[in-house]
């Protein structure tokens, strides 16, 4: 058993002597810096963090910890023919599954035959009937399988993946973090690049396209969405191929095609990259749950208009017990020997098999022969439903350790693609280090193929494709997106007006003595954060008693809080928005807001939390400025500033009209608040000096065209950006912005030639209060227009409620 | 014997259904037995795009594409079929026990040994059968004693139990409808190793001449086939109304559950609250002039 041998050390053959493919890399690694190593590994840390691939949000399979792991800095090396057995070896074992996977959803003979006992196949929840014999293949376009060398030497397939595939944006993120951060070891040593293999890929995914269809959504990855572990990953690959990212919501089959829906219309699909297991695709034919599938996507495929990369049934190929039977099935179907072999795998419906896990119990995990991802199971039921594989020990490789080399178990996964020809495999990959009890754990490696001199494999040249039309529009922008980029936008601006309200209200409270001004201010504030929804009525002050105040506004921004919820939301849809944003965009939406958030639980006094605000007012500005700056105009820009301006127009109508609610005699104090709260004292002063009037106050504040804290700015913007809206400017929705920007004007304006400005001022209160009412009614309008706010697709005639059940079904 | 078999389907939304598709199994399966002499389907408003083909299973599908917003739909099968009654059960079939192994090398009984989407296995359905499955008595003899006593044991009752009722809680009721029963059977068979599936149809609605009225008429009816063995192949029985089923029922299709050939299913965006109101007739035709 292999349990009982040393397992193999991938730097350092049995005597003790480092392999000659570690030689360049050792030496590179000796000559860095005293503790060198250590101090490249923080750096790589901290790139990952930056990039942000860490996430803000905990993802939900694993709460509170980090999607992402930690790169190790010492790479995991094959030599140049290694690494061709290997590929070698993958590409049989991908054309094996490709036949295995044909036969048994055509003509089954491999059942018949009893090749394959029917416990893989008819319980596998991953067997989709309504593929058999109509939905033709391919079914395999892209594979990866995980390897371990065992004590032997060999490399082994651990598992086969053909449905999550998960790993190959790490493996090219990983290797250009090594790329800067290990210049020198980069150097050192021949290592074969990644970059042909994902220019195949578009080229694979341009030409199952088809020429003719160029549009944007052409081709698009449908992944589960932001929750998913693996959301990061799907960005990523979504980037790097061009394509569209979508979910299943942004779908729609029709008149057997499928389309993705856009802020143009509907835009054709022809291949679909599914990241969502093929018994979800289609809820009206394959079960499960409306939300997660699009139902007429296997019409779509039927009807031959469109083709899903892997096909919706290739989840069969993962059956656990399956590999038990690969040596056999490689001679009967493809009359060759399996080159590659399989970890050890019993399926103990064959007697001896049965005999030789019962012989070694221990030295095998048990799982389920036809359900892959079903985890390890308990003995007990019936043995041909079960399959046994072999706990193998994995090769050592050198991974940093503190300060030092340990030697680690590492597991290696190696990605194919189908080009059209024939498999090519990724000269490249992921390691994952293991951890003491063998649990593949959150370190990887990256993987480099040194190449031989001169041995440089070129693949197909690349794919001729006219010359592009120029264009200027933002492409095609699927509606979801746009409705997430106007929430960000309103979402980062709430999250300014409520900082600034509260650092207001904080700053009166910290006066001591509080002057009887200060509490009218504090009164007047009050129903500002209440509106806000920062404080509840029973934390209003009363009679000078402002403790529920203090406390409150404290609370808001601790777990549960108003204030903490708003930060909560505003990092849920920037990783919702997240394949429209830059690295860069993305680490300036995410870092500070991450800090900003951490300070604000932490904020025990009065002071803290100011400072924490202070941070979250910068916070704001920055993602205002890093969009000025950064974003294309039209498109996701337009949705983003659209958001951001009918946000700070409801909010300024808002404030407004509650600090003028108040009598005649108190208007100074209230307008000198709204120059406060507008950020428009310092204009004030330049331009009046410091005496303090109605009409020139409301003028600066509401009516200057020029103020972009004022009320008419923000509603021209929005006038000008809804008659904009690329592929379809709406005349209605920025007419109705633009009567919104008159009353604006006509406030002002009345307040100006009024005898008594202060009594006129004052009056306004009501009208600014409704004002606000109809920005909130003009910002739905524009959701139903643009965000296409269907119903949710709902199921018929299983539900109970559904079908009368008299005399029968 | 020849019937003419009318299904109306109707749905009356509350708001107009912008999108709709539909998975059809409304068209009677022709077998050796079944003689399908003519069938149509018409669908009011008219689909946007049609297609139809054989499920898995081999059971007439038909989809339908709506894409323009409608307040209603009803779907018509009109059908028209010659049946004659299965050769009779042979006098000797293998000891139950042994047609787990004989299924397990024939895909297409193999295929309905295992649980199914909705009807996963229920030790409490086993204790049900088991009684009448002793050591070593031959399948056909355990299936024949079960079906006469099972009206003794479920009572049919109209309104307690809907299509998604589990199988505990119909053997705590002791009664429900034939699709109960059937997915009760279903279950127990397949738990004793014997390979068992769901059928779809209609039963007649008068009674041969001296005969009682069945139960399960007016509306789609639901029974169960079980493999027994290589040479009886599947014997459907239906024990709502305790017997084995001869010329009185009409197959529509089957499969591994009601799931699998649910008459009507679909997947709709908008429409609110909605009814459905469905209907089947089904006659004698006149015997056919020669």
């Amino acid at each position: 058993m292999s349990d009982a041998a040393e397992p193999v050390d991938e730097m350092v053959d049995g005597r003790g002597h480092v392999r000659p493919r570690w030689r360049g890399l050792l030496g590179a690694l000796s000559s860095l810096p005293e503790g060198g190593l250590a101090a490249r590994a923080r750096l790589l840390d901290r790139a990952f963090e930056e990039e942000g691939s860490a996430g803000l949000l905990p993802s939900p399979a694993s709460p509170g910890q980090r999607a992402a792991g930690r790169l190790d800095p010492v790479p995991l090396l094959l030599d140049g023919t290694e690494f061709a057995e290997l590929s070698q070896g993958l590409a049989q074992r991908a054309r094996l599954l490709e036949a295995v996977l044909a036969d048994l959803y055509g003509p089954q003979s491999l059942l018949a035959g009893g090749a394959i006992p029917p416990e893989l196949v008819f319980p596998n929840p991953a067997f989709l009937r309504p593929c058999c014999n109509s939905v033709p293949g391919p079914f395999l376009h892209l594979y990866a399988a995980d390897l371990i060398r065992g004590a032997d030497g060999r490399w082994r397939v651990a598992a086969d993946s053909v449905v999550s595939m998960e790993g190959l944006a790490q493996a090219y993120a990983n290797r250009s973090h090594m790329a800067r951060t290990l210049p020198e070891c980069a150097r050192a040593v021949q290592m074969r690049p990644l970059r042909p293999f994902v220019d195949a890929w578009r080229d694979v995914l341009q030409r199952a396209a088809g020429a003719e269809y160029a549009g944007a959504a052409a081709v698009a990855l449908l992944t589960p969405g932001v929750a998913h572990p693996q959301w990061a990953e799907h960005v990523t690959l979504a980037r790097d191929l061009s394509c569209a990212l979508a979910e299943a919501g942004d779908l729609t089959a029709r008149g057997g095609v499928l389309f993705l829906k856009t802020l143009r219309g509907l835009q054709p699909v022809r291949v679909l990259l599914s990241r969502v297991p093929g018994a979800l695709l289609d809820p009206l034919e394959l079960g499960g749950r409306t939300a997660l599938g699009v139902s007429g996507l296997l019409d779509a495929v039927r009807a031959g208009s469109l083709s899903v990369h892997n096909h919706p049934g290739a989840g069969l190929a993962e059956a656990p017990a399956l590999p038990a039977f690969l040596p056999v099935l490689c001679r009967d179907l493809l009359g060759e020997e399996l080159a590659l072999p399989s970890v050890e795998t019993l399926w103990l419906g064959d007697p001896a098999s049965l005999a030789r896990y019962e012989a070694a119990p221990t030295g095998y995990v048990l799982r389920r022969a036809g359900e892959a991802g079903a985890g390890a199971v308990e003995a007990g039921g019936d043995p041909r439903g079960w399959a046994a594989v072999a706990r193998g020990a994995a090769s050592l490789a050198p991974t940093l350790v503190g300060e030092h080399l340990e030697p680690r178990p590492v597991a290696l996964r190696l990605f194919l693609l189908h080009d059209g020809a024939g498999w090519r495999c990724l000269p490249g990959g992921v390691a994952r280090v293991a951890d003491a009890e063998g649990r593949s754990g959150e370190i990887s490696k990256d993987v480099w193929v040194l190449s031989e001199e001169g041995a440089e494999i070129r693949g197909p040249g690349a794919l001729q494709v006219p010359a592009l039309a120029i264009r200027r529009a933002a492409g095609d922008l699927p509606s979801r997106v746009a409705d997430n980029l106007f929430w960000l936008g309103r979402y980062v601006e709430r999250l300014d007006d409520s900082a600034r309200l509260m650092r207001a209200a904080m700053a009166r409270l910290d006066r001591a003595p509080m002057l009887p001004r200060d509490l009218a201010e504090v009164a007047a504030l009050s129903r500002c954060l209440l509106d806000a929804k920062l404080i509840t009525e029973e934390e209003l002050p009363t009679s000078g008693d402002d403790a529920a105040l203090r406390r409150a506004l404290l609370q808001s921004g601790r777990g549960g809080g108003r204030l903490h919820r708003l930060t909560g939301e505003v990092a849920r849809l920037v990783e919702g928005t997240r394949d429209r944003l830059t690295g860069d965009m993305h680490a300036a939406f995410t870092l500070p807001l991450r800090d900003c958030r951490a300070a604000l639980m932490e904020a025990a006094t009065p002071a803290a939390l100011g400072a924490a605000l202070g941070g979250l007012v910068r916070y704001a500005s920055g993602v205002a400025g890093v969009a000025a700056e950064n974003m294309v105009r039209g498109g996701a820009h337009t949705f983003l500033d659209l958001g951001r301006r009918l946000e700070r127009g409801a909010s300024v109508a808002a404030l407004l009209g509650h600090l003028l609610a108040e009598p005649p005699a108190r208007v100074e104090s209230a307008l000198a608040l709204s120059l406060e709260l507008c950020d428009s004292v310092i204009t004030y002063r330049t331009r009046y000096l410091h005496l303090l009037q109605p009409a020139p106050a409301l003028d600066l504040v509401m009516a200057d065209p020029a103020n972009p804290r004022g009320l008419v700015f923000q509603l021209a913007a929005a006038e000008a950006l809804l008659a904009g809206v690329e592929g379809g400017g709406d005349p209605t929705l920025s007419g109705w912005a633009g009567r919104l920007r008159r009353e604006g004007e006509a406030m002002a304006a009345e307040v100006a030639e009024a005898s008594d400005p202060a009594l006129a001022a004052t009056r306004l209160s009501p009208r600014l209060l409704s004002l606000e009412n109809s920005v909130g009614t003009l910002s739905d309008a524009i959701g139903r227009r643009y965000f296409t706010l269907v119903a949710a697709p709902r199921l018929l005639g299983v539900d109970t409620a559904e079908v009368p059940v008299r005399g029968a079904a | 014997m020849i019937y003419r078999v009318r299904h109306v389907t109707a749905y009356a939304y509350e708001l107009p259904v912008e999108m709709a598709t539909h998975l059809l199994h409304l068209t009677p399966r022709p077998l050796p037995r079944q003689r399908v002499l003519n069938t149509s389907l018409s669908c009011d408003p008219a689909p946007a795009r049609r297609s139809e083909g054989l499920d898995h299973f081999g059971n007439p599908t038909a989809w339908l594409y709506l894409d323009r917003p409608h307040a209603r739909l009803t779907v018509t099968a009109d059908s028209i079929m010659e049946v004659t009654a299965p050769a009779p059960l042979p006098t000797a079939t293998p000891p139950w026990e042994a047609i787990r192994g004989l299924a397990l090398a024939r895909a297409e009984a193999a295929e309905f040994l295992f649980p199914s989407p909705t009807l996963p296995p229920v030790e409490a359905a086993r204790a049900f059968l088991a009684p009448y499955f002793t050591p070593g008595r031959p399948v056909g003899e355990a299936a024949v004693e079960l079906i006469a006593d099972f009206r003794d044991h479920m009572a049919f009752r109209a309104g307690v139990t809907t299509v998604s009722t589990p199988v505990e809680e119909v053997l705590r009721r002791r009664a429900g409808v034939c699709q109960d029963f059937a997915h009760l059977l279903v279950t127990g068979l397949r738990m004793l190793g014997i390979p068992a599936r769901y059928v779809s149809g209609y039963i007649r609605t008068r009674p041969p001449p001296g005969g009682v009225r069945r139960v399960g008429v007016d509306q789609s009816h639901a029974w169960v086939a079980a493999w027994m063995g290589p040479e009886a192949g599947w014997v459907e029985m239906d024990p709502t109304n305790s017997l084995f089923v001869a010329e009185e029922h009409v197959v529509l299709g089957w499969g591994r559950d009601f799931g699998d050939v649910s008459p009507l299913l679909g997947v709709i965006l908008g429409g609110g609250r909605h009814s459905v109101c469905v209907g089947v007739d089904m006659d004698e035709a006149a015997v056919a002039a020669g």
